[in-house]
């Protein structure tokens, strides 16, 4: 069976950087996958994401970019583009992120892994909420990664009643 | 003529860690250490119920989640003065303890060897040579040279690829690169070894924590493990088995190799035990409790003033009371308003004025212990324990001496452990103990299960008014303090002391300059366009400005840049 590894990433606590758990937590509450689809919202790993990657013989990462591109715009991003640039100089722990992790996932298991990134340009800022740029991108990207199943061909399908939408670190709206 | 050495990722947005150097005459003359990221958190968490505080506080970083989520539900269960189920503690220490031991695993190998390990130096060793070289001073099983030889041809093959990869941007071939190309196989081979036992040590925080990162099972008065021997969705036995099987493979990882290759490069680097001194003022908490109340403990905690280690301080419990009183933050050099406040009074009001080195120059602000600066962290840890007789540091550490001196042919002692390689040394002497306690604590959660106590949770409850808590946790990079005030069941002043704010800390407002800064000081540079030797005391104390983010900058703009002015 295909391990196969839906994962956002980013720090909820950061604004926009917040994207990809919350587009986890939609597509899980939304879709049911196909047997051996994991839908995780990973939050801010660094080499904690190794383990995960290596887990998985295809990955689909959803994150926050940052580049010039306007807020809410999404780029998908294939493997090529991902591992480009190597690993840089480690000053502290937190260095090694994605990039890395995915070359010390391969560099230690015989096959090479699928993987594609869906990136939502935003601008990591305090508090917990997404700006609404970002907000407006979230069902766009959550086109993005069916987009992308499809063409992995990676089965998936709505949900009749939709489970509760675990975004707990967005401020409880019933009580304001 | 004195030259300028900045060490920092620039272009990444959210920055994190900046080393300035002044270098003369070959070595550094003044340094300065500052995050670059701004750390909003304590305001994220105003009027929130103290009870959710954890879940929010493990997101402050990527690296060291679930210390934080620990430190947080202490500080509410201080503030209730609340007992935790033995069970609780148990599990907890399990999981504090499975946490340490993948954190320095990975600090060890896959953060910090490749500054003295020369990968590119590998293609020239002997892989039957380097079998027998490790079986002197291992009886680890995975020591053949046919083992030795896979780790060279994936390095050859990546060498042969142009392609470095992992291994881009290393500094291959610099001048303090010191090892025989056999020592380099060894430990790049174990480099690889590592990534699977950081993972078995990771599952167990996986399995007890139900995620990571991100543990999900605490709460403010215990876990939410269930407990029912006879129950598939519970924690059973079969579960408790499991975990069990995965340290037994883990523990001799860490007492066998990592502790073993430690000690070789401690002992081929000797001189690195006169290098980066630093702050020798120390400070641990006691951890791993023993009781509901956390009046015994399995690891000791005190402090120690200017390198007098025979004058050792003994802390009583986890939040003593010589430490409740005794920390206070300045902020004379970092980024925020205000002056030196007790953290239950703290404050965190930005003032950003970019990087001045004679004024504000950092978004870390300077704790101060009895209005000194602090080192933690392993060594703070090793020496604490050390002085006290602790028989458990005093067992690993002088085994750990012995090694180190066998293979320097010249004797090292305790007080060799005051600098870079100190800490190096120290990180796996801690490791090799937490190894140990995992055993020991694995058996007394079972036997307390045995017993029919299957309680892991006692409700919190607030009551009106004003109550205040410190929670601690003696975490892999050392002391870690929240801090919180709550006010009628909400939050009224949340502030984290970590333990890379004490040794990252900026100078205060007498100019007394924190560890990282003064460790840096006389440090030998040979090449100031590669400060390799700046990295290793540097990463000596394993890093983490707790300000992760992790936007993917397609770029590639995230790499570090050195700049030599």
């Amino acid at each position: 069976m295909k391990r196969i590894l839906i994962a956002g990433v980013g720090n909820v606590l950061l604004g926009d950087d917040g994207v990809g758990p919350y587009v986890a937590c939609l597509l899980a509450s939304r879709y049911d996958f196909a047997e051996g689809v994991r839908v995780e919202d990973l939050g801010t790993p660094g080499l904690d994401l190794v383990v995960h990657l290596s887990d998985a013989d295809t990955i689909l990462i959803i994150d926050c970019v940052s580049d010039d591109k306007p807020a809410g715009t999404i780029t998908t991003y294939q493997r090529a583009d991902i591992v480009k640039h190597g690993a840089s100089i480690r000053i502290d722990g937190h260095s090694p992120a994605l990039t890395e992790s995915l070359m010390i996932a391969e560099f230690t298991s015989e096959t090479p892994k699928q993987i594609a990134l869906i990136g939502i340009s935003g601008k990591p800022a305090d508090g917990v909420e997404l700006t609404p740029p970002v907000r407006s991108a979230l069902d766009p990207a959550i086109e993005a990664v069916l987009q992308q199943l499809d063409l992995w061909d990676i089965a998936y399908s709505n949900k009749k009643v939709s489970s509760p939408l675990e975004v707990w670190w967005e401020p409880v709206m019933a009580l304001l | 003529m004195s030259k300028r050495i900045t060490i920092d990722p620039i272009s990444r947005i959210e920055g994190h860690l900046r080393i300035d150097v002044e270098v003369d005459n070959g070595a550094v003359s003044n340094a300065w250490a500052s995050c670059t990221m701004w750390r909003g958190i304590e305001n994220i968490l105003l009027g929130r119920d103290p009870r959710e505080a954890w879940l929010f506080t493990q997101r402050f970083c990527g690296v060291c989640t679930t210390v934080h989520a620990m430190a947080s539900v202490r500080s509410v269960e201080d503030a209730l003065k609340m007992e935790i189920p033995l069970n609780a503690q148990y599990i907890r220490n399990l999981i504090l303890i499975a946490h340490g031991l993948h954190d320095h695993i990975v600090h060890f190998y896959h953060l910090s060897a490749l500054d003295f390990v020369d990968v590119m130096q590998i293609p020239k060793a002997d892989p039957r040579k380097t079998a027998a070289l490790a079986e002197k001073l291992s009886p680890w099983t995975r020591n053949s040279a046919n083992e030795f030889k896979a780790a060279q041809q994936k390095v050859n093959a990546v060498a042969a690829s142009g392609q470095l990869g992992i291994f881009a941007n290393g500094y291959w071939g610099h001048p303090a690169m010191k090892l025989p190309p056999e020592v380099n196989l060894l430990a790049f081979s174990h480099y690889v070894q590592a990534l699977e036992y950081q993972r078995k040590a990771n599952q167990i925080v996986g399995m007890l924590g139900s995620k990571t990162p991100h543990v999900q099972t605490l709460q403010v008065g215990g876990v939410s493990n269930a407990i029912n021997l006879d129950n598939q969705a519970t924690l059973n036995m079969d579960k408790l088995a499991a975990i069990k099987l995965l340290f037994d493979e883990v523990i001799p990882f860490v007492q066998q190799v990592y502790l073993t290759d430690a000690c070789a490069v401690a002992a081929l680097y000797n001189d690195w035990f006169k290098i980066g001194r630093g702050v020798t003022n120390y400070l641990a908490v006691p951890d791993l409790p023993l009781d509901t109340k956390g009046t015994q403990y399995d690891l000791p905690g005190g402090y120690i003033m200017d390198g007098n280690v025979s004058g050792v301080h003994a802390f009583k419990t986890a939040a003593d009371q010589d430490f409740r009183s005794g920390v206070a933050e300045d902020v004379a050099h970092a980024y925020y308003k205000g002056g030196t406040l007790h953290p239950w009074k703290g404050e965190t009001v930005p003032d950003f004025t970019d990087f001045h080195p004679e004024g504000k120059y950092t978004w870390v602000k300077a704790p101060r212990f009895q209005g000194r600066p602090m080192q933690v962290g392993p060594l703070a840890q090793v020496l604490v324990g050390y002085a006290q007789g602790h028989a458990l540091t005093r067992k690993w550490t002088d085994y750990a001496l012995d090694q180190i001196s066998a293979v320097a042919g010249k004797k090292i002692t305790v007080n060799d452990l005051h600098s870079t390689m100190g800490r190096y040394a120290a990180r796996a002497i801690r490791t090799a103990m937490l190894g140990e306690l995992a055993q020991k604590h694995w058996q007394l959660l079972v036997e307390n299960i045995g017993k029919g106590d299957v309680t892991t949770f006692n409700p919190p409850s607030f009551t009106s008014g004003t109550v205040t808590g410190v929670g601690t946790h003696e975490a892999p990079r050392g002391t870690l303090s929240h801090w919180v005030v709550v006010d009628n069941g909400k939050i009224a002043n949340y502030q984290a002391v970590v333990p890379t704010t004490w040794n990252a800390s900026p100078r205060d407002a007498a100019g007394t300059p924190g560890p990282y800064e003064a460790s840096l000081l006389h440090t030998p540079i040979a090449d100031p366009e590669k400060p390799l030797e700046v990295l290793r005391t540097v990463h000596s104390y394993d890093p983490c400005m707790a300000c992760a983010c992790h936007t993917f900058d397609p770029s590639g703009n995230n790499i570090a840049k050195v700049k030599v002015l």
